[in-house]
Protein backbone atom coordinates (compact mmCIF):
# COMPACT_ATOMS: atom_id res chain seq x y z
CA UNK A 1 0.00 0.00 0.00
CA UNK A 2 3.01 2.31 0.38
CA UNK A 3 3.13 3.05 -3.33
CA UNK A 4 -0.34 4.53 -2.94
CA UNK A 5 0.96 7.45 -0.91
CA UNK A 6 0.67 10.91 -2.35
CA UNK A 7 -1.49 9.84 -5.25
CA UNK A 8 -4.30 12.24 -5.85
CA UNK A 9 -7.54 10.42 -5.18
CA UNK A 10 -10.09 13.22 -5.16
CA UNK A 11 -9.96 16.52 -6.98
CA UNK A 12 -12.90 18.88 -6.69
CA UNK A 13 -12.89 21.93 -8.97
CA UNK A 14 -15.41 24.76 -8.66
CA UNK A 15 -17.98 22.47 -7.17
CA UNK A 16 -21.38 23.98 -6.42
CA UNK A 17 -24.32 22.17 -4.92
CA UNK A 18 -27.59 23.99 -5.06
CA UNK A 19 -31.19 22.93 -4.97
CA UNK A 20 -34.56 24.56 -5.17
CA UNK A 21 -36.27 25.44 -1.94
CA UNK A 22 -39.56 23.87 -2.93
CA UNK A 23 -37.84 20.50 -3.27
CA UNK A 24 -38.17 20.18 0.46
CA UNK A 25 -41.90 20.69 0.36
CA UNK A 26 -44.12 18.37 -1.60
CA UNK A 27 -45.14 20.04 -4.80
CA UNK A 28 -48.22 18.98 -6.66
CA UNK A 29 -48.81 19.28 -10.37
CA UNK A 30 -51.23 22.16 -9.81
CA UNK A 31 -48.70 24.22 -7.86
CA UNK A 32 -45.93 23.63 -10.38
CA UNK A 33 -48.05 24.68 -13.35
CA UNK A 34 -49.27 27.68 -11.38
CA UNK A 35 -45.72 28.70 -10.58
CA UNK A 36 -44.61 28.26 -14.18
CA UNK A 37 -47.51 30.33 -15.50
CA UNK A 38 -46.66 33.13 -13.11
CA UNK A 39 -42.95 32.76 -14.00
CA UNK A 40 -42.26 32.64 -10.32
CA UNK A 41 -38.59 32.55 -9.46
CA UNK A 42 -37.68 29.49 -7.50
CA UNK A 43 -35.58 30.21 -4.47
CA UNK A 44 -32.28 28.40 -4.53
CA UNK A 45 -30.36 27.11 -1.56
CA UNK A 46 -26.60 26.83 -1.94
CA UNK A 47 -25.37 23.93 0.12
CA UNK A 48 -21.82 24.16 -1.26
CA UNK A 49 -20.22 27.13 -2.99
CA UNK A 50 -17.17 27.05 -5.20
CA UNK A 51 -15.37 24.17 -3.52
CA UNK A 52 -11.82 23.51 -4.67
CA UNK A 53 -10.22 20.61 -2.93
CA UNK A 54 -7.51 18.04 -3.50
CA UNK A 55 -7.23 14.91 -1.42
CA UNK A 56 -4.26 12.58 -1.69
CA UNK A 57 -4.10 9.02 -0.54
CA UNK A 58 -2.82 8.44 2.96
CA UNK A 59 -4.15 11.74 4.28
CA UNK A 60 -6.22 11.84 7.43
CA UNK A 61 -8.67 14.66 7.06
CA UNK A 62 -11.02 16.14 9.59
CA UNK A 63 -13.91 18.38 8.64
CA UNK A 64 -15.42 20.78 11.16
CA UNK A 65 -18.05 23.41 11.02
CA UNK A 66 -21.28 24.50 12.57
CA UNK A 67 -24.51 22.62 12.05
CA UNK A 68 -25.79 23.17 8.56
CA UNK A 69 -22.41 24.41 7.31
CA UNK A 70 -22.22 21.83 4.56
CA UNK A 71 -19.86 19.26 6.09
CA UNK A 72 -22.12 16.30 5.43
CA UNK A 73 -22.93 17.67 1.99
CA UNK A 74 -19.23 17.79 1.19
CA UNK A 75 -18.80 14.24 2.38
CA UNK A 76 -21.76 13.15 0.32
CA UNK A 77 -20.31 14.79 -2.77
CA UNK A 78 -17.10 12.82 -2.21
CA UNK A 79 -19.12 9.62 -1.83
CA UNK A 80 -21.08 10.41 -4.99
CA UNK A 81 -24.33 10.45 -3.05
CA UNK A 82 -24.90 14.03 -4.17
CA UNK A 83 -24.10 15.04 -7.73
CA UNK A 84 -22.86 18.64 -7.87
CA UNK A 85 -24.93 21.16 -9.77
CA UNK A 86 -21.75 22.40 -11.44
CA UNK A 87 -18.04 21.87 -11.23
CA UNK A 88 -16.09 18.69 -11.60
CA UNK A 89 -14.91 15.84 -9.46
CA UNK A 90 -12.10 13.56 -10.47
CA UNK A 91 -11.80 10.38 -8.52
CA UNK A 92 -9.79 7.19 -8.79
CA UNK A 93 -12.37 4.60 -9.62
CA UNK A 94 -10.96 1.33 -8.52
CA UNK A 95 -10.72 2.19 -4.84
CA UNK A 96 -13.19 0.78 -2.37
CA UNK A 97 -14.74 3.65 -0.54
CA UNK A 98 -16.47 2.74 2.69
CA UNK A 99 -18.79 5.56 3.70
CA UNK A 100 -20.05 5.46 7.25
CA UNK A 101 -22.54 8.26 6.97
CA UNK A 102 -24.80 6.21 9.14
CA UNK A 103 -24.32 2.83 10.67
CA UNK A 104 -25.95 -0.05 8.88
CA UNK A 105 -26.67 1.56 5.53
CA UNK A 106 -28.39 -0.92 3.32
CA UNK A 107 -29.35 -3.23 6.16
CA UNK A 108 -32.58 -5.14 5.62
CA UNK A 109 -34.35 -5.72 8.97
CA UNK A 110 -35.86 -9.07 7.99
CA UNK A 111 -32.59 -10.59 6.87
CA UNK A 112 -29.99 -12.14 9.15
CA UNK A 113 -26.70 -10.46 10.05
CA UNK A 114 -24.90 -12.86 7.73
CA UNK A 115 -27.17 -12.06 4.79
CA UNK A 116 -26.75 -8.37 5.49
CA UNK A 117 -22.97 -8.79 5.44
CA UNK A 118 -23.25 -9.99 1.89
CA UNK A 119 -25.59 -7.21 0.84
CA UNK A 120 -23.53 -4.47 2.43
CA UNK A 121 -20.42 -5.96 0.89
CA UNK A 122 -21.98 -5.94 -2.58
CA UNK A 123 -22.96 -2.34 -2.04
CA UNK A 124 -19.41 -1.30 -1.28
CA UNK A 125 -18.32 -3.12 -4.42
CA UNK A 126 -16.99 -6.49 -3.30
CA UNK A 127 -17.57 -9.81 -5.01
CA UNK A 128 -19.09 -12.83 -3.30
CA UNK A 129 -15.71 -14.48 -2.88
CA UNK A 130 -14.12 -11.41 -1.34
CA UNK A 131 -16.94 -11.17 1.17
CA UNK A 132 -16.78 -14.86 2.02
CA UNK A 133 -13.08 -14.55 2.78
CA UNK A 134 -13.82 -11.79 5.26
CA UNK A 135 -16.95 -13.25 6.82
CA UNK A 136 -15.25 -15.05 9.71
CA UNK A 137 -13.27 -12.06 10.89
CA UNK A 138 -16.35 -9.84 10.61
CA UNK A 139 -18.31 -12.21 12.83
CA UNK A 140 -15.40 -12.32 15.26
CA UNK A 141 -14.97 -8.56 15.50
CA UNK A 142 -18.67 -7.97 15.98
CA UNK A 143 -18.78 -10.60 18.77
CA UNK A 144 -22.22 -11.67 17.64
CA UNK A 145 -21.63 -15.43 17.72
CA UNK A 146 -24.81 -17.31 16.84
CA UNK A 147 -26.77 -14.06 16.60
CA UNK A 148 -25.23 -13.56 13.20
CA UNK A 149 -28.01 -15.74 11.81
CA UNK A 150 -30.80 -13.86 13.57
CA UNK A 151 -32.78 -11.18 11.73
CA UNK A 152 -31.14 -7.82 12.21
CA UNK A 153 -34.36 -6.28 13.51
CA UNK A 154 -33.89 -8.32 16.68
CA UNK A 155 -30.49 -6.81 17.39
CA UNK A 156 -29.82 -4.25 20.09
CA UNK A 157 -28.42 -0.94 18.92
CA UNK A 158 -24.99 -1.96 20.18
CA UNK A 159 -25.01 -5.23 18.21
CA UNK A 160 -26.18 -3.35 15.16
CA UNK A 161 -23.38 -0.82 15.53
CA UNK A 162 -20.73 -3.50 15.98
CA UNK A 163 -21.82 -5.41 12.90
CA UNK A 164 -22.08 -2.31 10.74
CA UNK A 165 -18.66 -1.07 11.77
CA UNK A 166 -17.16 -4.53 11.33
CA UNK A 167 -18.43 -4.81 7.77
CA UNK A 168 -17.30 -1.38 6.73
CA UNK A 169 -13.82 -1.65 8.15
CA UNK A 170 -12.90 -5.33 8.01
CA UNK A 171 -12.97 -5.20 4.29
CA UNK A 172 -10.01 -2.80 4.44
CA UNK A 173 -11.22 -0.04 2.20
CA UNK A 174 -8.72 2.30 0.64
CA UNK A 175 -10.83 5.25 1.74
CA UNK A 176 -12.90 5.45 4.90
CA UNK A 177 -15.36 8.26 5.43
CA UNK A 178 -17.07 8.70 8.77
CA UNK A 179 -19.81 11.15 9.63
CA UNK A 180 -20.23 11.37 13.38
CA UNK A 181 -21.34 7.82 13.92
CA UNK A 182 -19.80 7.25 17.26
CA UNK A 183 -22.70 8.31 19.39
CA UNK A 184 -23.80 4.73 19.62
CA UNK A 185 -21.93 2.00 21.41
CA UNK A 186 -20.38 1.39 24.80
CA UNK A 187 -16.82 2.15 25.80
CA UNK A 188 -15.47 -1.25 24.79
CA UNK A 189 -16.93 -0.76 21.36
CA UNK A 190 -15.45 2.73 21.12
CA UNK A 191 -12.03 1.39 22.04
CA UNK A 192 -12.30 -1.43 19.54
CA UNK A 193 -13.36 0.98 16.83
CA UNK A 194 -10.54 3.35 17.64
CA UNK A 195 -7.92 0.64 17.58
CA UNK A 196 -9.19 -0.70 14.28
CA UNK A 197 -9.21 2.76 12.80
CA UNK A 198 -5.63 3.29 14.01
CA UNK A 199 -4.60 0.07 12.27
CA UNK A 200 -6.26 1.12 9.06
CA UNK A 201 -4.67 4.53 9.23
CA UNK A 202 -1.22 3.03 9.81
CA UNK A 203 -1.73 0.78 6.79
CA UNK A 204 -2.28 3.86 4.68
CA UNK A 205 -6.07 4.06 4.45
CA UNK A 206 -7.19 7.57 3.64
CA UNK A 207 -9.64 8.72 6.27
CA UNK A 208 -12.09 11.58 6.23
CA UNK A 209 -13.92 12.36 9.45
CA UNK A 210 -16.72 14.78 10.05
CA UNK A 211 -17.14 15.59 13.70
CA UNK A 212 -17.97 18.27 16.22
CA UNK A 213 -15.39 16.84 18.57
CA UNK A 214 -12.38 19.08 17.89
CA UNK A 215 -10.04 17.21 20.21
CA UNK A 216 -10.79 13.95 18.45
CA UNK A 217 -10.13 15.54 15.08
CA UNK A 218 -6.90 17.21 16.16
CA UNK A 219 -5.44 13.92 17.34
CA UNK A 220 -6.75 11.81 14.47
CA UNK A 221 -6.07 14.00 11.50
CA UNK A 222 -3.08 15.54 9.79
CA UNK A 223 -5.24 18.05 7.94
CA UNK A 224 -8.29 19.94 9.10
CA UNK A 225 -10.85 21.64 6.91
CA UNK A 226 -13.24 24.23 8.30
CA UNK A 227 -16.47 24.52 6.35
CA UNK A 228 -18.94 27.31 6.96
CA UNK A 229 -21.98 28.35 4.98
CA UNK A 230 -21.07 26.00 2.15
CA UNK A 231 -17.54 27.33 1.71
CA UNK A 232 -14.11 26.18 2.83
CA UNK A 233 -12.88 28.82 5.24
CA UNK A 234 -9.57 27.23 6.23
CA UNK A 235 -7.72 24.12 5.19
CA UNK A 236 -4.48 23.00 6.74
CA UNK A 237 -2.68 22.25 9.95
CA UNK A 238 -5.14 20.86 12.51
CA UNK A 239 -3.89 23.04 15.39
CA UNK A 240 -4.04 26.27 13.43
CA UNK A 241 -7.44 25.60 11.94
CA UNK A 242 -8.85 24.45 15.27
CA UNK A 243 -7.54 27.60 16.94
CA UNK A 244 -9.14 29.82 14.32
CA UNK A 245 -12.39 27.89 14.57
CA UNK A 246 -12.45 28.14 18.36
CA UNK A 247 -11.77 31.86 18.18
CA UNK A 248 -14.64 32.38 15.84
CA UNK A 249 -16.88 30.45 18.21
CA UNK A 250 -15.77 32.72 21.04
CA UNK A 251 -16.47 35.80 18.96
CA UNK A 252 -19.93 34.51 18.33
CA UNK A 253 -20.50 34.01 22.05
CA UNK A 254 -19.50 37.62 22.65
CA UNK A 255 -21.95 38.82 20.04
CA UNK A 256 -24.75 36.74 21.51
CA UNK A 257 -24.18 37.66 25.14
CA UNK A 258 -22.81 41.20 24.57
CA UNK B 1 -29.49 12.36 -26.79
CA UNK B 2 -28.16 10.08 -24.12
CA UNK B 3 -24.96 8.25 -23.41
CA UNK B 4 -24.62 4.72 -22.26
CA UNK B 5 -22.29 5.04 -19.32
CA UNK B 6 -20.00 2.43 -17.92
CA UNK B 7 -22.22 -0.25 -16.45
CA UNK B 8 -22.05 0.02 -12.69
CA UNK B 9 -21.62 -3.65 -11.87
CA UNK B 10 -21.58 -3.43 -8.06
CA UNK B 11 -24.91 -1.58 -8.03
CA UNK B 12 -26.56 -4.16 -10.23
CA UNK B 13 -24.99 -7.01 -8.32
CA UNK B 14 -26.42 -5.50 -5.14
CA UNK B 15 -29.83 -4.98 -6.77
CA UNK B 16 -29.92 -8.59 -7.97
CA UNK B 17 -28.99 -10.07 -4.59
CA UNK B 18 -31.43 -7.74 -2.85
CA UNK B 19 -34.20 -9.02 -5.13
CA UNK B 20 -33.30 -12.61 -4.27
CA UNK B 21 -33.37 -11.79 -0.55
CA UNK B 22 -36.70 -10.02 -0.92
CA UNK B 23 -38.12 -13.10 -2.61
CA UNK B 24 -37.00 -15.18 0.35
CA UNK B 25 -38.63 -12.91 2.90
CA UNK B 26 -41.80 -12.18 0.91
CA UNK B 27 -43.93 -14.96 2.35
CA UNK B 28 -41.70 -15.72 5.31
CA UNK B 29 -44.26 -15.35 8.06
CA UNK B 30 -47.12 -17.07 6.26
CA UNK B 31 -48.17 -20.65 6.89
CA UNK B 32 -47.97 -21.69 3.24
CA UNK B 33 -44.68 -19.86 2.71
CA UNK B 34 -42.96 -20.35 -0.63
CA UNK B 35 -46.00 -22.16 -2.07
CA UNK B 36 -47.77 -18.80 -2.29
CA UNK B 37 -45.49 -17.86 -5.19
CA UNK B 38 -47.36 -20.48 -7.23
CA UNK B 39 -50.70 -20.33 -5.44
CA UNK B 40 -51.29 -16.62 -5.91
CA UNK B 41 -51.10 -16.62 -9.73
CA UNK B 42 -52.96 -19.94 -9.88
CA UNK B 43 -55.91 -18.64 -7.87
CA UNK B 44 -56.03 -15.42 -9.84
CA UNK B 45 -56.05 -17.18 -13.21
CA UNK B 46 -58.63 -19.75 -12.23
CA UNK B 47 -61.05 -17.18 -10.79
CA UNK B 48 -60.69 -14.86 -13.75
CA UNK B 49 -61.24 -17.55 -16.32
CA UNK B 50 -64.34 -18.83 -14.53
CA UNK B 51 -65.90 -15.37 -14.34
CA UNK B 52 -65.09 -14.25 -17.87
CA UNK B 53 -65.90 -17.47 -19.62
CA UNK B 54 -69.47 -16.99 -18.44
CA UNK B 55 -69.55 -13.42 -19.80
CA UNK B 56 -67.82 -14.30 -23.04
CA UNK B 57 -69.98 -17.34 -23.58
CA UNK B 58 -67.02 -19.37 -24.71
CA UNK B 59 -66.16 -22.86 -23.77
CA UNK B 60 -64.25 -22.60 -20.47
CA UNK B 61 -61.06 -24.44 -21.35
CA UNK B 62 -60.87 -22.72 -24.71
CA UNK B 63 -61.39 -19.28 -23.18
CA UNK B 64 -58.95 -20.01 -20.37
CA UNK B 65 -56.19 -20.69 -22.89
CA UNK B 66 -57.11 -17.54 -24.80
CA UNK B 67 -57.18 -15.45 -21.65
CA UNK B 68 -54.00 -16.75 -20.05
CA UNK B 69 -51.94 -16.37 -23.16
CA UNK B 70 -51.89 -12.56 -23.08
CA UNK B 71 -52.92 -12.02 -19.49
CA UNK B 72 -49.68 -13.42 -18.09
CA UNK B 73 -47.38 -11.04 -19.98
CA UNK B 74 -49.81 -8.19 -19.28
CA UNK B 75 -49.67 -8.87 -15.52
CA UNK B 76 -45.88 -8.91 -15.77
CA UNK B 77 -45.91 -5.58 -17.61
CA UNK B 78 -48.39 -4.00 -15.20
CA UNK B 79 -46.49 -5.23 -12.14
CA UNK B 80 -43.19 -3.99 -13.57
CA UNK B 81 -44.62 -0.53 -14.24
CA UNK B 82 -46.17 -0.24 -10.78
CA UNK B 83 -43.05 -1.43 -9.00
CA UNK B 84 -40.52 0.48 -11.10
CA UNK B 85 -42.60 3.67 -10.91
CA UNK B 86 -42.00 3.85 -7.17
CA UNK B 87 -38.43 2.58 -7.32
CA UNK B 88 -36.59 5.89 -7.04
CA UNK B 89 -38.76 7.28 -4.26
CA UNK B 90 -38.77 3.85 -2.61
CA UNK B 91 -34.99 3.86 -2.67
CA UNK B 92 -34.75 6.92 -0.45
CA UNK B 93 -33.29 4.85 2.39
CA UNK B 94 -30.19 4.24 0.29
CA UNK B 95 -30.08 7.11 -2.21
CA UNK B 96 -29.56 9.60 0.60
CA UNK B 97 -26.85 7.63 2.36
CA UNK B 98 -24.67 5.85 -0.15
CA UNK B 99 -23.84 5.91 -3.81
CA UNK B 100 -25.85 3.53 -5.92
CA UNK B 101 -26.57 3.65 -9.63
CA UNK B 102 -29.81 5.54 -10.37
CA UNK B 103 -30.93 2.46 -12.30
CA UNK B 104 -30.29 0.03 -9.46
CA UNK B 105 -33.71 0.26 -7.85
CA UNK B 106 -35.56 0.05 -11.13
CA UNK B 107 -33.49 -3.03 -11.96
CA UNK B 108 -34.19 -4.52 -8.53
CA UNK B 109 -37.94 -4.07 -8.94
CA UNK B 110 -37.86 -5.33 -12.51
CA UNK B 111 -36.10 -8.50 -11.31
CA UNK B 112 -38.77 -8.95 -8.62
CA UNK B 113 -41.53 -8.64 -11.24
CA UNK B 114 -39.62 -11.05 -13.48
CA UNK B 115 -39.50 -13.66 -10.72
CA UNK B 116 -43.28 -13.34 -10.35
CA UNK B 117 -43.67 -13.72 -14.10
CA UNK B 118 -41.64 -16.93 -14.07
CA UNK B 119 -43.90 -18.35 -11.36
CA UNK B 120 -47.00 -17.29 -13.31
CA UNK B 121 -45.91 -18.77 -16.60
CA UNK B 122 -45.05 -22.03 -14.87
CA UNK B 123 -48.51 -22.16 -13.34
CA UNK B 124 -50.11 -21.27 -16.68
CA UNK B 125 -48.32 -24.08 -18.47
CA UNK B 126 -49.25 -26.49 -15.71
CA UNK B 127 -52.88 -25.51 -16.28
CA UNK B 128 -52.46 -25.76 -20.06
CA UNK B 129 -51.65 -29.44 -19.65
CA UNK B 130 -55.27 -29.90 -18.60
CA UNK B 131 -56.79 -27.32 -20.92
CA UNK B 132 -54.95 -27.57 -24.21
CA UNK B 133 -55.54 -30.44 -26.54
CA UNK B 134 -52.65 -29.95 -28.88
CA UNK B 135 -49.20 -28.53 -28.45
CA UNK B 136 -47.51 -27.05 -31.45
CA UNK B 137 -43.96 -26.00 -32.30
CA UNK B 138 -45.08 -22.33 -32.18
CA UNK B 139 -44.61 -22.27 -28.42
CA UNK B 140 -40.87 -22.18 -29.01
CA UNK B 141 -41.07 -18.49 -29.92
CA UNK B 142 -42.38 -17.47 -26.50
CA UNK B 143 -39.01 -16.63 -24.87
CA UNK B 144 -38.58 -14.06 -27.65
CA UNK B 145 -42.17 -12.85 -27.27
CA UNK B 146 -41.65 -11.76 -23.68
CA UNK B 147 -38.71 -9.49 -24.49
CA UNK B 148 -40.67 -6.49 -25.83
CA UNK B 149 -43.04 -6.76 -22.85
CA UNK B 150 -40.11 -6.69 -20.44
CA UNK B 151 -38.47 -3.78 -22.25
CA UNK B 152 -41.70 -1.81 -22.40
CA UNK B 153 -42.42 -2.40 -18.72
CA UNK B 154 -38.95 -1.29 -17.72
CA UNK B 155 -38.91 1.68 -20.11
CA UNK B 156 -42.38 2.96 -19.28
CA UNK B 157 -41.68 2.28 -15.60
CA UNK B 158 -38.47 4.33 -15.75
CA UNK B 159 -40.33 7.26 -17.34
CA UNK B 160 -43.00 7.08 -14.65
CA UNK B 161 -40.42 6.75 -11.88
CA UNK B 162 -38.75 10.01 -12.86
CA UNK B 163 -42.10 11.81 -13.13
CA UNK B 164 -43.32 10.29 -9.87
CA UNK B 165 -40.24 11.60 -8.03
CA UNK B 166 -41.26 15.14 -8.87
CA UNK B 167 -45.05 14.79 -9.06
CA UNK B 168 -46.65 12.21 -6.83
CA UNK B 169 -49.92 12.74 -8.70
CA UNK B 170 -48.50 10.60 -11.49
CA UNK B 171 -49.26 7.33 -9.73
CA UNK B 172 -53.09 7.40 -9.89
CA UNK B 173 -52.92 8.68 -13.47
CA UNK B 174 -50.71 5.84 -14.56
CA UNK B 175 -52.84 3.25 -12.82
CA UNK B 176 -55.94 4.57 -14.55
CA UNK B 177 -54.11 4.59 -17.87
CA UNK B 178 -53.10 0.97 -17.40
CA UNK B 179 -56.66 -0.01 -16.50
CA UNK B 180 -57.94 1.77 -19.60
CA UNK B 181 -55.30 0.13 -21.78
CA UNK B 182 -56.21 -3.27 -20.41
CA UNK B 183 -59.94 -3.04 -20.97
CA UNK B 184 -59.64 -1.64 -24.48
CA UNK B 185 -57.20 -4.34 -25.57
CA UNK B 186 -57.88 -7.84 -26.89
CA UNK B 187 -56.60 -9.56 -23.76
CA UNK B 188 -60.00 -10.21 -22.19
CA UNK B 189 -62.08 -9.99 -25.32
CA UNK B 190 -61.19 -11.58 -28.59
CA UNK B 191 -61.17 -8.81 -31.17
CA UNK B 192 -63.38 -10.84 -33.51
CA UNK B 193 -66.41 -10.28 -31.28
CA UNK B 194 -66.55 -6.72 -32.57
CA UNK B 195 -67.98 -5.75 -35.95
CA UNK B 196 -65.19 -4.87 -38.38
CA UNK B 197 -65.16 -1.10 -38.82
CA UNK B 198 -66.89 -0.45 -35.52
CA UNK B 199 -65.32 1.90 -32.98
CA UNK B 200 -64.17 -0.94 -30.74
CA UNK B 201 -62.52 -2.73 -33.64
CA UNK B 202 -60.75 0.44 -34.69
CA UNK B 203 -59.46 1.06 -31.18
CA UNK B 204 -58.05 -2.43 -31.14
CA UNK B 205 -56.35 -1.92 -34.47
CA UNK B 206 -54.47 1.14 -33.24
CA UNK B 207 -53.87 -0.16 -29.76
CA UNK B 208 -50.20 -1.05 -29.23
CA UNK B 209 -51.14 -3.78 -26.77
CA UNK B 210 -53.00 -5.61 -29.56
CA UNK B 211 -49.69 -6.29 -31.27
CA UNK B 212 -47.84 -7.12 -28.07
CA UNK B 213 -50.63 -9.51 -27.11
CA UNK B 214 -50.45 -11.22 -30.52
CA UNK B 215 -46.92 -12.32 -29.72
CA UNK B 216 -48.46 -14.64 -27.16
CA UNK B 217 -51.98 -15.21 -28.41
CA UNK B 218 -50.94 -16.39 -31.86
CA UNK B 219 -48.49 -19.10 -30.82
CA UNK B 220 -50.51 -20.31 -27.81
CA UNK B 221 -54.13 -19.92 -28.86
CA UNK B 222 -54.10 -19.81 -32.65
CA UNK B 223 -51.11 -22.11 -33.23
CA UNK B 224 -49.65 -19.59 -35.62
CA UNK B 225 -46.50 -17.50 -35.88
CA UNK B 226 -46.81 -13.81 -34.97
CA UNK B 227 -46.71 -11.52 -38.00
CA UNK B 228 -43.74 -9.32 -38.84
CA UNK B 229 -45.86 -6.27 -38.03
CA UNK B 230 -46.48 -7.66 -34.54
CA UNK B 231 -42.73 -7.88 -33.91
CA UNK B 232 -41.87 -4.54 -35.46
CA UNK B 233 -44.55 -2.59 -33.61
CA UNK B 234 -43.91 -4.34 -30.31
CA UNK B 235 -40.14 -3.92 -30.33
CA UNK B 236 -40.37 -0.42 -31.76
CA UNK B 237 -42.77 0.73 -29.08
CA UNK B 238 -40.70 -0.91 -26.36
CA UNK B 239 -37.43 0.58 -27.58
CA UNK B 240 -38.87 4.08 -27.72
CA UNK B 241 -39.98 3.95 -24.12
CA UNK B 242 -36.78 2.30 -22.95
CA UNK B 243 -34.65 4.98 -24.56
CA UNK B 244 -36.92 7.70 -23.21
CA UNK B 245 -36.75 6.22 -19.73
CA UNK B 246 -32.96 6.01 -19.76
CA UNK B 247 -32.76 9.57 -21.09
CA UNK B 248 -35.01 10.92 -18.34
CA UNK B 249 -33.08 9.15 -15.58
CA UNK B 250 -29.78 10.47 -16.94
CA UNK B 251 -31.12 13.98 -17.23
CA UNK B 252 -32.65 14.27 -13.79
CA UNK B 253 -30.55 11.94 -11.64
CA UNK B 254 -28.73 14.79 -9.94
CA UNK B 255 -32.05 16.01 -8.51
CA UNK B 256 -33.29 12.70 -7.12
CA UNK B 257 -31.45 13.22 -3.84
CA UNK B 258 -33.40 16.40 -3.12
CA UNK B 259 -36.81 15.20 -4.21
CA UNK B 260 -37.09 11.69 -2.79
Amino acid sequence: MSDMKNNLIFELTNVWVEFEKHAIQRRSLRETIGAKLKSAKTEKIHALKNINLKISSGEHIGIIGRNGAGKSTLLKVLCKVIIPTSGSIHQINNYHIAPLLELGIGFQPDLSGRENCYLAGYLIGYTKREIENKLESIIQFSELGDFIDEPVKNYSSGMFARLAFAIATDIEPEVLMIDEVFGVGDEFFMRKCNSRMQKLMEKGTTTIFVSHNLDFLITQSNRLIWVDNGEIILDGNPFEVAEAYRNSENNLKLVVTG
Amino acid sequence: MFTIQNIDTPSFRFAWHLAKSQLKTKYRYTALGYAWNFLEPALFLVILSLVFSVINRMNISDYAVFLFSALIPWRYFEKTVNLVMESIVGGEWLIKKMYVSPYAFAFNRWVTASFEFLFSITVAFALFIFLKEEWTIHLIILPLSIIPWAMLGLGFGLCCSVLYTFFRDVKPFVQMLLTLAFFTSPILFNSNIFEPGSLQAQIMEFHPVTYLASLFQKPIYEAAWPAASDWIISFGFALIFLMLGIHLVNKYKSKFYFYV
